[in-house]
């Protein structure tokens, strides 16, 4: 029980917001994508994506480049190197409290 | 957080993961246009003379134009619906998964023909085709790889059973195998919008 707890403690707590959580997980599997292939996959709005990846870029997971395609702008996000490790990171940490929980129920 | 919480997390991280690389705008209704399109060439050849390459050539070159024609404009259709570009990323991954089977069928249609064999070539575009969709598996709908195998299996019986069996395997393979895969996709996208509505409501 005590394992869990520290491994829960452990958590990063800015991956471990659901939002957050998302858009990250969107850009672990591809190289980039673009704000509006962002937003339609999370389900959120412009206003509350452009929040969370503000954190994110605030604390070096994500990193953005705005561009113009035509002549409309257009914003394609990638994550970055550490943003990748917190990821990875991130998944050990649910697979070892996963593994703890059935340990403890002999599943 | 339990561990029953940290599965479900790893459960949406992976879901978003898989969605995130799969080529979401293949559309039921241009695998239902394929399907028909495939069976009535079939159907025709109970008119025509399979033997005859121009008319083999001409009706199987008429379904493969209006298979690709349904599934462009179904395409376009479905990235207007979601503000999406057609030529997206996944699309282009897609494209270039299918282009080294669609140019090895290309230059075997071109060869048979030249030999005269043109009555082989069910078995070959249908192992084409096969090889083509299971490389589009890893970006496309779950069905695309049933597809795959099925057409797959379907070839080698079709070049087994050899020419006499040629339409008929081609009304089975492309016809009936395009026919389910839209069914499917049809279920799939009725799901989907259900999600959708259910989550609009909630």
């Amino acid at each position: 029980m005590k394992a869990v707890k520290r491994l829960c403690d452990d958590l990063d707590t800015m991956l471990h917001e659901r939002g957050r959580l998302a858009i990250v997980s969107m850009l672990a599997a591809v190289e980039s994508l673009t704000f509006t292939e962002l937003r339609d996959g999370v389900e959120m709005t412009d206003g509350n994506l452009s929040v969370h990846l503000q954190k994110l870029e605030d604390r070096g997971y994500v990193a953005t480049d705005k561009q113009f395609v035509g002549r409309r702008p257009q914003t394609t996000c990638r994550l970055t190197k550490p943003g990748h490790k917190a990821f990875v990171r991130y998944l050990d940490q649910l697979e070892a409290i996963v593994r703890q929980g059935r340990g403890r129920t002999g599943a | 957080m339990d561990s029953r919480q940290a599965a479900r997390n790893l459960e949406v991280i992976r879901t978003l993961m898989e969605r995130t690389v799969q080529y979401q705008f293949l559309t039921a209704r241009a695998g239902l246009a394929a399907g028909t399109l495939a069976g009535a060439g079939s159907l025709a050849f109970l008119v025509l003379d399979a033997a005859n390459p121009w008319q083999f050539g001409i009706i199987w070159a008429f379904v493969f134009g209006g298979s690709l024609f349904a599934t462009v404009l179904g395409t376009a259709v479905r990235s207007q619906e979601s503000g999406e570009r057609l030529w997206s990323r996944p699309a282009r991954t897609v494209v270039t998964a299918l282009a080294p089977s669609l140019f090895a069928a290309l230059a075997l249609s071109v060869l048979f023909f030249s030999w005269g064999q043109h009555l082989w070539l069910p078995g070959v575009w249908m192992l084409c085709y096969g090889q083509g969709a299971l490389a589009t598996a890893a970006y496309a709908p779950t069905p695309i790889r049933w597809l795959g195998l099925a057409t797959l299996f379907l070839g080698a019986v079709a070049l087994a059973l050899g020419p006499a069996w040629a339409a008929l395997m081609m009304g089975l393979g492309f016809g009936l195998g395009h026919f389910v895969l839209g069914t499917l996709l049809l279920v799939s996208e009725r799901r989907a919008s259900a999600l959708r509505l259910h989550r609009s409501v909630a």
